[in-house]
């Protein structure tokens, strides 16, 4: 870098460092969008899966209770604790489900960021770039 | 495979072109580079890390989500 061309080249360096940051940050916002998917996801299988212990515990249970003087309270315990566990996870579930709609408000504006701001200040740096450039050829 | 958090990811790049920018400064002392950093770079930083930050607790929350209900 010769010394007379230190400013246009240190500005060269910092429009590729936007224009990198701007392809990183989608992707990172990319991939949060996929977090919040996969751990919906995982959260409704897991629910799911509980909703079935339930009802087949719940099945035992009754079958104990229809025959004759049987101890059932294994049954019952089985019962409460799948109904634990799945209200624990529906819990989650709207925990998760609040937390991402009041994350969309800030993931919109860092898209409206990396769709229009950035992409605008990357235009701006690089036209200064050039009067600079034009400006270094003409003295 | 390395699984790294994309907030994690998203603060390191900030750190980057902060550095970048840093680099630039020295050079650019005019008006219009006055113009350019609250016009432009302020907002940028601003915003980025304003919505780093909302990730970060999210991915968080969604990691706390994940090993809480994983029995």
């Amino acid at each position: 870098m010769t010394k007379i061309h230190a400013d246009i080249d240190a500005l060269k360096g910092f429009h590729e460092a936007m224009v990198r940051f701007r392809h990183v940050q989608r992707s990172v916002a990319e991939r949060g969008d996929d977090e919040i998917e996969l751990t919906r996801a995982a959260l409704a299988a897991r629910a799911s899966h509980w909703q079935a212990r339930l009802e087949q515990s719940q099945a035992e249970f009754d079958a104990c209770r229809a025959g004759p003087g049987a101890d059932c309270s294994g049954y019952a315990r089985a019962v409460e604790q799948a109904g634990e566990q799945l209200e624990h996870i529906r819990g989650w579930q709207q925990r998760v489900d609040e937390a991402a709609g009041e994350f969309r408000g800030s993931a919109g504006a860092f898209w409206d960021l990396l769709q229009n701001d950035l992409p605008r200040a990357e235009s701006h740096l690089l036209a200064l770039i050039a009067d600079l450039e034009a400006a270094r050829r003409a003295s | 495979m390395i699984h790294t958090r994309p907030d994690r990811d998203g603060q390191e790049q900030l750190g980057l072109l902060g550095a970048a920018w840093e680099e630039a400064v020295p050079y650019w002392q005019d008006e219009v580079a006055r113009q350019f950093d609250t016009g432009h770079w302020t907002p940028l930083v601003q915003r980025s890390s304003t919505y780093l930050d909302a990730l970060g607790a999210l991915m968080d929350l969604l990691e706390t989500a994940d090993r809480d209900t994983d029995f």
